[in-house]
């Protein structure tokens, strides 16, 4: 049986054992029929042009783990920014882990979506904000709706500032040959409120794992979402992540993405400006090599005049890797006076390394201002010349260049001790010896 | 560059498609429709050998079965390609005959498009040929270029002049498999132009080829081909109009470029088309297919100036498989009123130090929709290629769009390839600025435009760049709000 | 030649010039001089005809004839002509097509024909000589990568071939080195005759050397809150503007 027949005969298993009632469920419902229809998306779509997911189609996943899991913390504290105290939703092969979590209901809430879609004081919310911003036509999207039921759920009420940043991890423990995931987050900042996530999913084994992720984010009038995306996975392990972004008046929100490991990422990044004065910032950095295969999707919608966006994405690829960018950006005819930039900067350093990259403007306001600029090259000779001269050798300075050509990515990471552990993650990759401790 | 603010002026007073005039020719046209017989009975008409029958029939066939591709960004009601004439002759046309036997009503036509077929022309060194509706009408200058060993003339005449050299390079570049529309062409072309430069030969002149659609419910297919012999050099210009008309008229070309070791081709084009009226009623479709092969050490240069048109589909392409060789692509694609163009270029890297350049200017105005859409690959066994790509485009008012879908594919590590774009307006202060030294918003636009487009302009042979600046006003008149 | 009455203009709904009156006649220089903000830039676009200022009252007066429903350029074909503080690029516009197009669009308005070739060349040639501009200058575009010196420079060469009736010169002086302010001085006093006027808008008693002005203004919070003669250009360099704030403020 193909993984789409799977999938749709596992629906009926999954209705097993959850509430057909609710009214999410109709949503669901809804949702598989469209992706039975649709199906896996083929390269034959501009928007996977680039990107196959036929041998990962191939593979016989399990749609849900066998058997629950449990995982000691100092085993896995490494994969924590274990170095400050954190909020902690932490998922073992899809399923809410306790004793490595810490949620709170303390003035916000920072909990399970298992709660949130069942459990009725949350019913108003899940109304309000559950798959609406995302997209009720994307086959894989649809796909993750239909079997939602699990993943982090995240309110922060008006003003309210969470006491420290909040991390989502989702491990797989390799107890199945191969298995599915298919977390679902849900993230709202209302008015005024501030937050920060780091978010990862991270394989224990080289057992085959295909993560097929969704998270709904929206970020009323001035409130400030800062999110962080860690991908540095096993070799066996894929990804397929959907992020849709709902953004009110004078809200800021920022997503980094560092690629450096998995099998195959795709990162579909979706920004709707449904207000004014607002600023959306994706950034990426992504270091890969082997057979590895990256693909960054973005879509910033600027539908509100006084607008900006900002992009910059930084690819290094080695050995046979294949780096994929697509940006888009779109403005409305009323969207006067946005501000949209988009930088993507690659590096090849070996000959059977490909990028593919599309930027893509469309614009349909007069009074704007609006730029891409794309290049892919090496190194700058003369910068490595001038390194050389002050008798660093060829080997190390290249290295050293390309953590600088990386690195500059990081301003913008607000907490320090991520920002040491990417710029770590770096200087591992490329094999600096920063020759200080970070 | 010569001013030619006097000119300019004059320009300004016809507010309307200048070139929208019918000429009263007879003409001897086909019924409508598109069949195997049709395309054979093309064939027949133009007396051709056989192998271009088979080759047409054969590329009939592959046409019936493909689809009208519809990526582009553009939207028109698809043309009914049973209701379209396929072939359509001046019945007057002789093309063994001299100027002084043309049609004079012919003659009266050159001269409305600008063209004259006279002493003028050979003043300026143009030589040229022109194709009206679906026909080669007059080549210039034949004997001059024959001296030279260069061959210059319909591509009808070539297919019997010269079958070995038009069986060995056409549908090299395009094969008739290509696309839908080049698949349209190769079935049921009329005419064209054929060109040779031999080896070593610097074409003393500019070739170029006028097209014009004159009558009604015709499609215009023409095909041409050119091929510079190895260290050979050539300009060639293209210049297109129609008149304005009701309804939609097909335009389906296709250009094959060939550019041995060492040649350096300049194919620049002024393409005028009508069109359409202010209220999107009307205009060519103008779905045309170009491409350059270059071998080592060949440049090609690819220039156009696209103003007219109602839907323009059109990437000029340089397949850069010798080492070393060059491509280029310059174009300003001004869209006004209810126009939509979807064009750019491909640049394929094949030969190691191959490079490109890619400038593209595309001003919207109304509410008209402009595409830039371009590839620029680099295979893995292009060591050092280089490309650089710069994007701009202009809005003029808030009806329009300004598109821009860059495809970048690089599998070489010592590539180097740059894509910048913007986006932006006229300045309010720029207009302020010209305001206050004495010259009005219409006039300032003008300047400020033909500023932005200025890199393109200046590669264009003089003669043309004159009028591709006219014309450029000409389109954005009445845009200013 | 030029009457301001009780003029009040706004921008974005702030009010920036709160009644100014001022009248300058042919044959006169006169300077405006005032701290950073204070509006002067501002009555120099309003009375070169900037819409992005909304004249909320008052009028303003050339050669006689209310110029309210005057368009930008038919002043200028009226003979205003600015030096902007800050010019404005225009990329692939060379200065000389940009001359030629500004000259023959005010000879058009006139109901000239347009200005020969030849008489063009040597206008571009003999003004150039004047301010000492290199022709290759002339065929870049229009500010374009020129230094803040150059655009300056530039701009009085424009003020040269367009021979203006009324020049407003907003800090030409700045940005300019010594050697380029003499001759743009010079080129300025060359250009001086009976017939025109010139205001010219600095910050330093510098310029008031070379072009030396019959009256001077105080441009504080969009008042003129003091005139005089050169004297007080020299004062006000001596002393600042602090003493000229408490008067005001009395
Ligand atoms: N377009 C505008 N939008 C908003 N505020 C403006 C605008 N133009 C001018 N202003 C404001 O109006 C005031 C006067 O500005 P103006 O440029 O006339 O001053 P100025 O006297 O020329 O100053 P400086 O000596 O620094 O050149 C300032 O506060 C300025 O910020
Ligand atoms: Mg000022």
């Amino acid at each position: 049986m193909d993984l789409k027949d799977k999938l749709v005969s596992s629906f009926l298993a999954f209705e097993n054992n959850v509430d057909v009632h609710n009214p999410v469920h109709d949503v669901r419902t809804e949702a598989i029929k469209n992706f039975e229809t649709k199906g896996f998306p083929s390269r034959k779509e501009e928007a996977w042009k680039y990107t196959s997911l036929n041998s990962l189609q191939k593979i016989d996943f399990s749609i849900f783990p066998k058997k629950e899991s449990s995982l000691e913390y100092k085993d896995v504290k490494k994969y924590f920014i274990h170095q400050i105290d954190t909020y902690k939703i932490v998922f073992i092969d899809g399923v809410f882990s306790s004793n490595l979590s810490e949620t709170t209901h303390d003035g916000v809430d920072i909990c399970l979506m298992s709660s949130a879609l069942t459990k009725p004081m949350y019913k108003a919310v899940i109304d309000v904000y559950f798959n609406k911003v995302a997209s009720k036509d994307e086959s894989l999207t649809t796909l993750n709706t239909a079997f939602s039921r699990e993943g982090a759920y995240i309110y922060i009420p008006k003003n309210k500032v969470p006491k420290k940043p909040i991390e989502i991890i989702h491990f797989s423990t390799g107890n199945d040959v191969a298995l599915m995931l298919q977390p679902r987050n849900l993230i709202i900042a209302e008015e005024n409120s501030e937050m920060q996530i780091i978010e990862r999913h991270q394989s224990l084994t080289s057992n085959a794992v295909l993560t097929n992720c969704v998270t709904e984010i929206f970020a009323a009038k001035n409130a400030i979402v800062d999110y962080y995306k860690v991908q540095n996975d096993v070799d066996s392990a894929s990804l397929v992540d959907n992020t849709y972004v709902d953004q009110k008046d004078g809200s800021h929100v920022k997503v980094h993405t560092f690629s450096f490991g998995g099998k195959l990422l795709r990162n579909n990044l979706n920004f709707y400006q449904n207000g004014e004065r607002i600023d959306s910032t994706m950034k990426g950095i992504t270091i890969i090599g082997d057979k590895q295969h990256v693909d960054h999707h973005t879509l910033v919608h600027h539908i509100e005049p006084n607008c900006e966006s900002h992009q910059d994405y930084k690819g290094i690829y080695a050995d046979s890797s294949t780096g994929v960018f697509n940006g888009k950006i779109i403005v409305d005819k009323i969207a006067q006076k946005t501000n949209a930039f988009q930088k993507n900067n690659n590096i090849l350093i070996s000959d059977k390394a490909t990028i593919n990259t599309k930027p893509q403007l469309e614009i349909f306001a007069d009074d704007v201002k609006c730029s891409h600029g794309c290049t892919i090259g090496q190194l700058d000779e003369e910068a490595l010349f001038y390194l050389q001269s002050r008798g660093i050798p060829k080997k190390e300075a290249r290295a050293l260049l390309m953590y600088a050509f990386a690195n500059n990515v990081l301003e913008s990471v607000s907490i320090p001790e991520l920002k040491v552990r990417i710029n770590k993650l770096i200087a591992n990759k490329l094999g600096v010896n920063l020759g200080f401790d970070l | 560059m010569a001013y030619t603010e006097e000119e300019l002026k004059k320009e300004l007073e016809t507010k309307e498609y200048e070139y929208g005039f019918y000429t009263d020719i007879e003409s001897d046209t086909f019924p409508i429709g598109l069949s195997e017989e049709i395309v054979i009975a093309i064939s027949k008409k133009k007396n051709e050998p056989q192998w271009m029958t088979d080759w047409r029939i054969e590329a009939y066939r592959v046409w019936e079965k493909m689809e009208e591709p519809d990526w582009a960004n553009v939207h028109y009601e698809k043309p009914d390609f049973q209701a379209i004439s396929y072939y359509s002759a001046p019945k007057k046309a002789d093309p063994n005959k001299k100027l002084e036997d043309v049609d004079p009503e012919l003659l009266e036509m050159y001269k409305k498009l600008g063209i004259s077929v006279d002493e003028q022309k050979k003043l300026q060194n143009v030589a040229v040929d022109i194709v009206v509706d679906s026909v080669s009408v007059a080549t210039t200058f034949k004997k001059t270029l024959a001296e030279k060993g260069i061959i210059f003339m319909p591509i009808s005449e070539a297919i019997q002049e010269h079958p070995e050299l038009v069986r060995k390079y056409m549908g090299s570049i395009v094969p008739t498999t290509d696309n839908f529309y080049a698949a349209l062409n190769s079935a049921v072309f009329t005419d064209g132009s054929f060109c040779y430069i031999p080896k070593g030969v610097r074409c003393p002149m500019e070739l170029s080829t006028y097209f014009r659609i004159n009558q009604a419910g015709t499609g215009q297919f023409e095909r041409t081909l050119l091929v510079a012999d190895e260290g050979s050099y050539v300009s060639y210009l293209e210049g297109c109009t129609a008149p304005s008309r009701d309804e939609n008229q097909l335009h389906a070309a296709v250009v094959e470029l060939i550019a041995m070791d060492d040649a350096e081709i300049k194919y620049s084009t002024v393409q005028n088309w009508f069109p359409g009226n202010k209220e999107g009623k009307g205009g060519v479709y103008n779905f045309v297919t170009k491409r350059a092969l270059c071998e080592k050490n060949a440049k090609v240069s690819w220039t156009q100036v696209e103003t007219g048109s109602a839907v323009t589909w059109k990437y000029p392409s340089c397949i850069l498989k010798g080492d070393n060789s060059i491509g280029e692509f310059y174009s300003i694609a001004v869209t006004n009123n209810y126009q939509q163009a979807d064009t750019g270029t491909k640049m394929i890297h094949l030969g190691k130090n191959t490079r490109s350049t890619i400038i593209s200017k595309g001003i919207s105005a109304g509410k008209s929709q402009n595409s830039y859409r371009g590839l620029v690959q680099v295979s893995s066994r292009a060591d050092n290629a280089r490309n650089f790509s710069q994007c701009d485009s202009l809005l003029m008012g808030n009806e329009c769009g300004a598109h821009t879908f860059p495809y970048i594919e690089v599998k070489n590590k010592s590539a180097m390839v740059e894509h910048e774009a913007t986006t932006s307006k006229i300045g309010e202060e720029q207009i302020f600025y010209c305001n206050q030294r004495g010259i009005d918003t219409e006039k300032a636009i003008a300047l400020i435009v033909n500023g932005f487009s200025k890199e393109v302009l200046n590669k264009l042979p003089m003669e043309f760049a004159v009028e591709a600046q006219k014309l450029l006003e000409i389109s954005l008149e009445g845009s200013v709000g | 030649m030029l009457k301001i009455k009780d003029l009040h203009a706004n921008v974005e709904g702030k009010e920036i010039l709160r009644g100014i009156n001022l009248e300058v006649n042919a044959g006169e220089v006169h300077a405006i001089m005032g701290p950073n903000g204070s509006g002067k830039s501002t009555l120099a676009s309003v009375i070169a005809g900037n819409e992005t200022y909304e004249v909320t009252a008052g009028d303003i007066f050339l050669n006689g004839e209310n110029i309210e429903d005057l368009s930008p350029e038919e002043r200028a074909h009226n003979g205003v002509f600015l030096s902007f503080q800050y010019p404005v690029e225009i990329p692939g516009v060379s200065v000389t097509n940009f001359m030629k197009t500004a000259i023959n669009e005010s000879r058009k308005a006139k109901g000239l024909e347009d200005m020969p070739a030849k008489d063009m060349l040597k206008l571009i040639r003999d003004k150039s000589e004047l301010l000492e501009i290199d022709r290759k200058f002339l065929s870049r575009s229009l500010n374009e990568g020129f230094s803040g010196g150059e655009k300056k420079r530039n701009e009085i060469f424009q003020m040269a071939m367009l021979e203006p009736k009324l020049a407003i010169l907003d800090e030409t002086d700045s940005g300019l080195d010594i050697d380029a302010l003499r001759i743009v001085a010079n080129g300025v006093n060359k250009l001086k005759s009976k017939d025109n006027a010139v205001v010219v808008i600095t910050h330093y008693q510098r310029l008031l050397e070379y072009i030396v002005p019959d009256f001077v203004h105080v441009l504080y919070n969009g008042k003129i809150v003091k005139s005089g003669t050169k004297e007080l250009a020299m004062e006000l360099e001596e002393k600042g503007y602090d003493w000229i704030k408490q008067e005001a403020a009395v």
